[in-house]
């Protein structure tokens, strides 16, 4: 066992690094305890972290002509109830694991084959392939989203699914990260399966695939992450369906039409879109930071 | 998937002339051959529908004066460009946009290097300051950018309320005006907003791309540190000892010596993704400040989202496009000049 004895140096870097931790965690104390506290408290700042909880009586309840008593409600239960009831907010949710699961599948059943040929298989123009992957790998999203909305507006695809989801079908990046993990499998494995009858097609997903797992799951944090809090795509290719809203779109969308004192479901809002990525993140931290930082390898 | 249906209809014309084309055919490396072409065939396709065309439009778009709608298009040469380069407007653009990413950029790496020297240097905790560190590169920046908007808010927001509390505290109140260090209290910046107000922040020219800079780097010097932290663990104990045994002996001399050499490799990447995503900037300037006000945060993506989408002028938004792309492929040259320079003198 080792002792720790009090020491100046230490003392003081904990302090920096605890006075940095206030700042960084500044917004989400903020999020959630506005999102927990009732309208008067929000606006003249009391209440502490969770707010007085008093029974409060929603104005838009009553205005609609239901008993006062009918519509008091515990300030969290009013933010949080608003947040669903004022936008569709469980459709911007389901929107949201809509895409960012298709993307992720499509890049995989579009990345998996070209990375094991490109690392397997002979063929001519193996180089020239990956040289094209590798340019690829350098064109930022942003400087391709212009012309592919105009792509998109010409075939009649914005305001859809499709547009949300064809831009990132291909992952140049995906198929490098493969193609790297593939280059490490024995050919022995790929030929014993050949010596059994597998298909060049079988051994794709039934020996490569399990093997590629550890990859492939940081390759799916890498992409979930990113699509899921992705704003400035949807914000371009979904300019009229509401009911086509992915969570940041949504959330948007609140802050545009808020009244003065809707802080507390807008808060409750955010927090509902924030949560599952930082829960998932908080459950399986090393395997996150591995996905997210993948792009390090490059 | 059966041989025959691999056979690609293309390579087939040829075969008939040589003498041996059947038995060829049907070898395992040729059969492979052809499974390689066709397995890569959808990634070709969509690598070249999805990034390498769009590329060329953008390139072509922005020598016309298309929009959306219009039949035809006329060339207009170098116009929009020449629009860029004399326009006012554009001028607040590339201003706004370089502040950003010259300020983002070494605050960023700076403190994500900072935190992780600290953090790898700590006996204990140094998992728990890394966690929540790392919360913001995880949190929708857009929703975290709306929640700074509120804590910033001129009247509302915990930022000017604290600032204002700190006003009715004497020795406070003297410690951050200067008068302790015998400074004219009224004349700094915290004396005047104990007397006039404080800033607002996003609505006040002086302060809103300072302020977009400020979530930007809270968003991203986690990340930085994260493969910083990497970096360090790459780095041999030894080295240290022998540079003790050479006459480092204070920190900074160990650091000069040994870290910032070794980090180098991380540096390079860190300093280039983070300049490519400070040019990428778009979600809190969209719905924290529209590039207002007197577009001071009328950054690049912000510009091509209202001039091209917003205002159908996708000529105009194909030449500032292509102005990014200009910038981001600059700095990846810089990055690959400086890794190769690296690996020859190793």
């Amino acid at each position: 066992m080792t002792t720790y004895r009090f020491s100046t140096g230490e003392t003081i870097k904990h302090v920096v690094l605890i006075l940095g931790a206030l700042v960084v965690l500044l917004p989400f104390y903020l999020m959630v305890s506005t999102s927990l506290k009732a309208p008067q408290e929000i606006e003249t700042n009391r209440g502490g972290f969770l707010g007085q909880q008093e029974m409060m009586v929603d104005g838009d309840c009553v205005r609609q002509g239901n008993a006062e008593e009918d519509c008091r409600q515990r300030p969290v239960v009013y933010n949080y109830t608003q947040a669903f009831e004022k936008a569709p907010l469980l459709r911007y949710l389901l929107n949201g694991v809509i895409v960012t699961v298709s993307i992720f599948i499509i890049q995989v059943v579009v990345a998996l084959p070209c990375a094991y040929a490109l690392a397997k298989l002979r063929f001519r123009g193996r180089s020239l392939v990956f040289g094209a992957v590798i340019v690829c790998l350098l064109i930022p999203v942003h400087a391709i989203a212009l012309p592919l909305y105009i792509g998109l507006a010409k075939a009649g695809l914005t305001n859809s699914y499709a547009a949300l989801i064809i831009p990132w079908t291909i992952s140049a990046f995906g198929i490098f990260l493969m193609r790297q993990f593939f280059m490490t499998v024995p050919d022995d494995l790929i030929d014993a399966a050949r010596m059994d009858g597998m298909s060049e097609f079988a051994i794709v997903w039934r020996v490569m695939l399990p093997a590629a797992v550890p990859a492939l799951l940081a390759f799916a944090i890498f992409s979930v992450v990113a699509h899921w809090n992705d704003y400035f795509w949807p914000r371009i290719v979904i300019t009229s369906s509401q009911e086509l809203f992915t969570p940041p779109l949504g959330l948007r969308e609140f802050k545009g039409e808020m009244a003065d004192h809707a802080y507390g479901p807008m808060m409750a809002t955010a927090t509902i879109i924030v949560t599952p990525l930082i829960v998932a993140f908080l459950l399986a931290q090393r395997r996150f930071i591995e996905g997210i930082t993948l792009s390090g390898m490059k | 998937m059966s041989d025959a249906s691999l056979k690609a209809p293309s390579l087939l014309p040829r075969l008939p002339r040589l003498a041996r084309p059947a038995v060829r055919a049907d070898t395992p490396e040729a059969s492979r051959a052809r499974t390689g072409v066709l397995f890569t065939l959808p990634a070709i396709v969509l690598m070249l529908v999805i990034l390498i065309v769009p590329i060329l439009m953008a390139g072509v778009l922005s020598f016309t004066d298309y929009s959306l709608g219009r039949a035809g298009f006329d060339w207009v040469g170098v116009q929009n460009y020449e629009h860029l380069l004399s326009r006012s407007a554009y001028r607040s653009m590339f201003v706004a946009t370089l502040t950003y990413v010259f300020v983002v950029v070494p605050a960023s790496v700076g403190l994500g290097l900072g935190a992780a020297l600290l953090i790898s240097s700590l006996r204990v905790g140094g998992d728990f300051y890394k966690t929540i560190y790392f919360l913001p590169v995880m949190a929708a920046l857009l929703a975290m950018a709306i929640v700074w908007e509120f804590a910033l808010h001129p009247t509302l927001g915990i930022v000017n309320s604290t600032l204002a509390a700190g006003c009715d505290i004497g020795w406070l109140r003297g410690l951050l005006t200067g008068a302790w260090l015998g400074g004219d209290p009224a004349a700094s910046w915290y004396g005047q907003g104990c007397a006039d107000g404080f800033p607002l922040w996003l609505g006040d020219r002086d302060y809103a791309i300072w302020t977009l800079c400020f979530i930007g780097i809270w968003q991203a010097f986690g990340f930085n540190m994260v493969l910083y932290l990497a970096g360090l663990t790459g780095i041999p104990r030894e080295l240290y000892h022998a540079a003790e045994m050479d006459g480092a002996k204070s920190g900074w001399e160990r650091f000069r010596l040994v870290t910032w050499p070794k980090l180098g490799p991380t540096t390079v990447f860190v300093v280039t993704i983070t300049s490519i995503r400070s040019f990428q900037v778009f979600d809190q300037v969209e719905a924290l400040t529209s590039g207002g006000p007197m577009k001071s945060t009328y950054v690049m993506m912000y510009a091509i989202y209202e001039k091209a989408i917003q205002q159908n002028l996708i000529g105009i938004g194909a030449a500032i496009t292509m102005v990014f792309l200009g910038f981001v492929l600059l700095m990846t040259l810089i990055q690959r000049h400086l890794v190769e320079r690296r690996v020859h003198y190793s």
